[in-house]
């Protein structure tokens, strides 16, 4: 009966038991499951699109080389967006040249703020919401977008930045008021 | 119903707009923003960061899954790497085999018919090269060379 569920309807706790008896399919499915998560987290802490794709790819190979040390205190999701995090950092640290140039070049925030003709259209508002997040602090930003895109609980994210979840909260809060100010 | 105030509304707002909670909750939530701009507002922002969420590239996840699996493979064989030196060396040697046999067919084919008169081919580089064939030969064709080197001249 069970060879007749579903992919979806398998848990990834029982994914991750399958995957590290070496099930291929299980992999994949876990890969497919989490990638976009994984990917907004990269994407979050280096903020170029091609690091970030990089960075996905190689949290994911090393998370499976070492899914043994997957101990489930916490959903399969959180942990792999962890290591994400983690890598991201790590990536960003061995760039640290490119990351003082790029990123600053990449900044979102335009010299006398935002065009009021832009105010009206919701998509370059949505837009400009986002760049706006992105000028925030690491932790604030990651807390944000993992709350928001992903839905993870302050506990979760204080587990993904590497704090409290009290701290996750008030990086949460924080970020929002800061960023309702830029939008005002 | 209690009322829910700005504070646990706002705890819950990312998953109100995602409509990640169930409609018990959705109701009370939409009748606190009713009555608070404040949140209403905290719900604009967040509606808005959610309509631009990164466009995750769709070809990552083949892209992921194939270095997982790439990486899975060669985890498993961790003899892969001597492995393919060892081909590689026993692939070197039967070159290098074949090398010899080459020269020793050409070398067989130039002395039986092909020396020109003066070559000076049995300097030390055809001595050497002659050392690899003229082990094979017959003492009957041994003679036959001899005679053919000494009608040319040549010894």
């Amino acid at each position: 009966m069970d060879n007749l569920r579903s992919a979806r309807e398998i848990s990834d706790a029982e994914l991750v038991e399958q995957a590290s008896s070496g099930d291929d399919g299980a992999f994949d499915t876990l890969v497919r499951r989490h990638y976009a998560s994984a990917y907004r987290v990269a994407l979050s802490v280096t903020r170029r699109d091609d690091v970030a794709q990089d960075v996905v790819q190689d949290a994911f190979v090393k998370a499976f080389s070492a899914l043994v040390s997957f101990r489930g205190d916490s959903s399969f999701r959180t942990w792999m967006m962890t290591v994400t995090a983690n890598e991201a950092r790590a990536t960003l640290r061995k760039r640290v040249r490119w990351s003082e140039s790029s990123i600053e070049a990449a900044g979102p925030l335009e010299a006398g703020g935002p065009n009021p003709a832009e105010q009206v259209v919701t998509v370059q508002e949505s837009t400009r919401a986002r760049a706006m997040l992105d000028s925030l602090p690491e932790k604030q930003r990651l807390a944000i977008s993992a709350r928001i895109d992903d839905g993870l609980s302050f506990r979760e994210i204080g587990a993904l930045v590497g704090s409290s979840e009290g701290a996750a909260r008030v990086n949460y809060f924080h970020g929002i008021r800061r960023l309702r100010e830029l939008m005002a | 119903m209690n009322e829910m105030d700005c504070g646990e509304v706002r705890e819950i707002l990312p998953d109100f707009a995602a409509k990640r909670i169930e409609t018990q909750g959705s109701v009370s939530v939409e009748a606190h923003l009713s009555s608070c701009e404040d949140c209403r507002s905290e719900l604009g922002l967040i509606q808005m960061l959610q309509a631009a969420s990164p466009v995750v590239p769709v070809l990552l996840a083949d892209r992921v899954a194939s270095a997982v699996r790439t990486s899975k493979r060669s985890a498993h064989r961790p003899w892969s790497g001597i492995a393919a030196a060892a081909v590689v060396l026993l692939a070197l040697g039967v070159g290098m085999s074949r090398d010899r046999a080459d020269v020793m067919g050409g070398i067989v084919f130039e002395s039986d018919l092909e020396t020109e008169e003066g070559e000076l081919w049995l300097s030390e580089d055809g001595v050497l090269a002659g050392d690899l064939w003229i082990e094979g030969l017959s003492d009957e064709t041994l003679m036959k060379l001899l005679a053919e080197l000494e009608s040319e001249g040549v010894v």
